[in-house]
């Protein structure tokens, strides 16, 4: 059965949220949880930390929720949240470790734990060149393609053209592709 | 024809993304050129597998952790708001409308008695108490509801003076509690065309320390289309110390101003 809030669209329940009904947030939980926590763990490649990340993106928007600015999408900004989220983790973990993503381990920590057994061989092989990318390759890959997001809205939440956000997308495929074919001659 | 352009056309060929007659010259160099079809069957093996890719989900943890935070954060919202229902509320709803009721009567008496000194003594007297009413709230350090009801109560007046004025600054700037700042902030806003309230509001934003109260004030001033701040929004976008969501607000009030 429907219920009335299914009706509701994100914008007007995060100004419900703004105005101090809190509660309401669950039901933008429940929208987006899933697809912020895919974004943040094929950014991080690291499932423990995409989790604790995604939660930061909630408190965080609870938190700053007077900043949300009426008229602009709710989901361009729960991304530019998530990236700020993660550029914060990013900058604090950069200089602890010279290797903050270990190209070795990113299969064990992102493949989904039930199917690690019959995974496919493609599919690991994809996420490690995708590990080998640059941050801001990986992250317009991830954003277009794993989350299908149009260029549009990509070109929104990174506020650039959506001209530029081809550009990236083109080349970052093209690196991909690269780095693939070197890992699947080893 | 390049390498950069070739993959380009054929991901957009890949995407269906290409006009009648690009497609045909990418088919037609598909048939004729070998290395053109490798590259083709390489690009289209990674974007399949990139769209077709598992999505993964997050353990139950994630849920109950932000089922936790969204409760603690009900009860802290409660705990401000319940100060709305509290005796001391309706108390001093009372004392303003008394003093309205009171006022008004008193006008009434005086204009049937045609004193115009008395009208104005008890105008005086009105605005006096009002005002000795919101700076004792305001002042009231055991209770922050309290302040901020004064800082509502001075948000309702037609006219203010220095020393509410001052009072409202010190509680925007000063206030152990976020939710007074935030009220003397917006009381001191209805109150911006005066020059020492400009002034100070300027001012306030190279001390504030409150995320939530800088955010505001950068806001109200991107507003007021204040171009003094931008050398603060300048210095806030560059500092480490600062929050990103406040960074933010500073980029968004720079593009507005600049």
């Amino acid at each position: 059965m429907i219920k009335s809030t299914d009706l509701m669209t994100d914008e007007a329940i995060m100004e419900a949220v703004k105005d101090g009904d809190l509660q309401q947030m669950s039901l933008l939980f429940d929208r987006y949880h899933k697809r912020i926590f895919n974004f943040l763990a094929r950014m991080t490649m690291d499932r423990d930390m995409a989790e604790d990340l995604t939660q930061n993106v909630f408190m965080r928007m609870i938190k700053y929720r007077t900043s949300y600015r009426h008229g602009l999408k709710f989901q361009s900004w729960i991304y530019q949240v998530s990236r700020n989220v993660f550029s914060d983790h990013y900058q604090a973990n950069k200089n602890k470790s010279s290797n903050f993503i270990d190209v070795e381990k990113v299969s064990d920590t992102v493949a989904d734990r039930d199917e690690t057994m019959d995974q496919d061989e493609r599919e690991e092989l994809l996420h490690r060149s995708l590990a080998m990318l640059d941050e801001e390759q990986r992250e317009v890959l991830v954003l277009t393609r794993f989350q299908q997001l149009k260029y549009e809205e990509v070109a929104v939440i990174m506020e650039t053209t959506v001209a530029n956000i081809k550009v990236k997308v083109h080349r970052a495929i093209g690196q991909l592709r690269e780095h693939y074919f070197e890992l699947e001659k080893i | 024809m390049e390498k950069e352009k070739i993959e380009d056309l054929l991901i957009d060929y890949i995407d269906g993304k290409l006009s009648e007659a690009d497609r045909l010259l990418v088919e037609k160099e598909l048939v004729q050129n070998e290395e053109t079809y490798k590259l083709y069957d390489q690009l289209k093996e990674v974007i399949q597998l990139m769209d077709k890719s598992a999505k993964l989900e997050p353990s139950s943890k994630l849920k109950a952790g932000f089922d936790s935070v969204l409760k603690s954060e009900l009860n802290a919202a409660k705990g401000t708001k319940t100060i709305f229902f509290q005796p001391s509320f309706y108390r001093v709803a009372a004392a303003v409308a008394l003093l309205i009721v009171g006022g008004g009567i008193g006008f009434l008496i005086s204009r049937q008695q045609s004193n115009q000194q008395a009208e104005l003594e008890a105008m005086r007297k009105e605005v006096e108490a009002t005002k000795l009413m919101l700076m004792s709230m305001l002042d009231n350090q055991q209770s922050a509801s309290q302040r901020v009801l004064g800082a509502n109560v001075a948000y309702k007046m037609e006219n203010t003076d220095d020393e509410i004025i001052t009072a409202l600054v010190k509680a925007m700037n000063e206030d152990t509690n976020s939710n007074v700042r935030l009220a003397a902030l917006d009381a001191l806003r209805k109150f911006y065309q005066q020059e020492h309230v400009r002034k100070t509001l300027i001012a306030s934003m190279a001390t504030q320390r409150d995320p939530v109260v800088q955010i505001a004030l950068i806001r109200l001033l991107a507003e007021m289309k204040e171009k003094e701040i931008i050398k603060e929004l300048q210095r806030i976008t560059t500092d480490e110390e600062e929050l990103p969501a406040v960074k933010d607000e500073a980029h968004a009030a720079l593009h507005q101003l600049v």
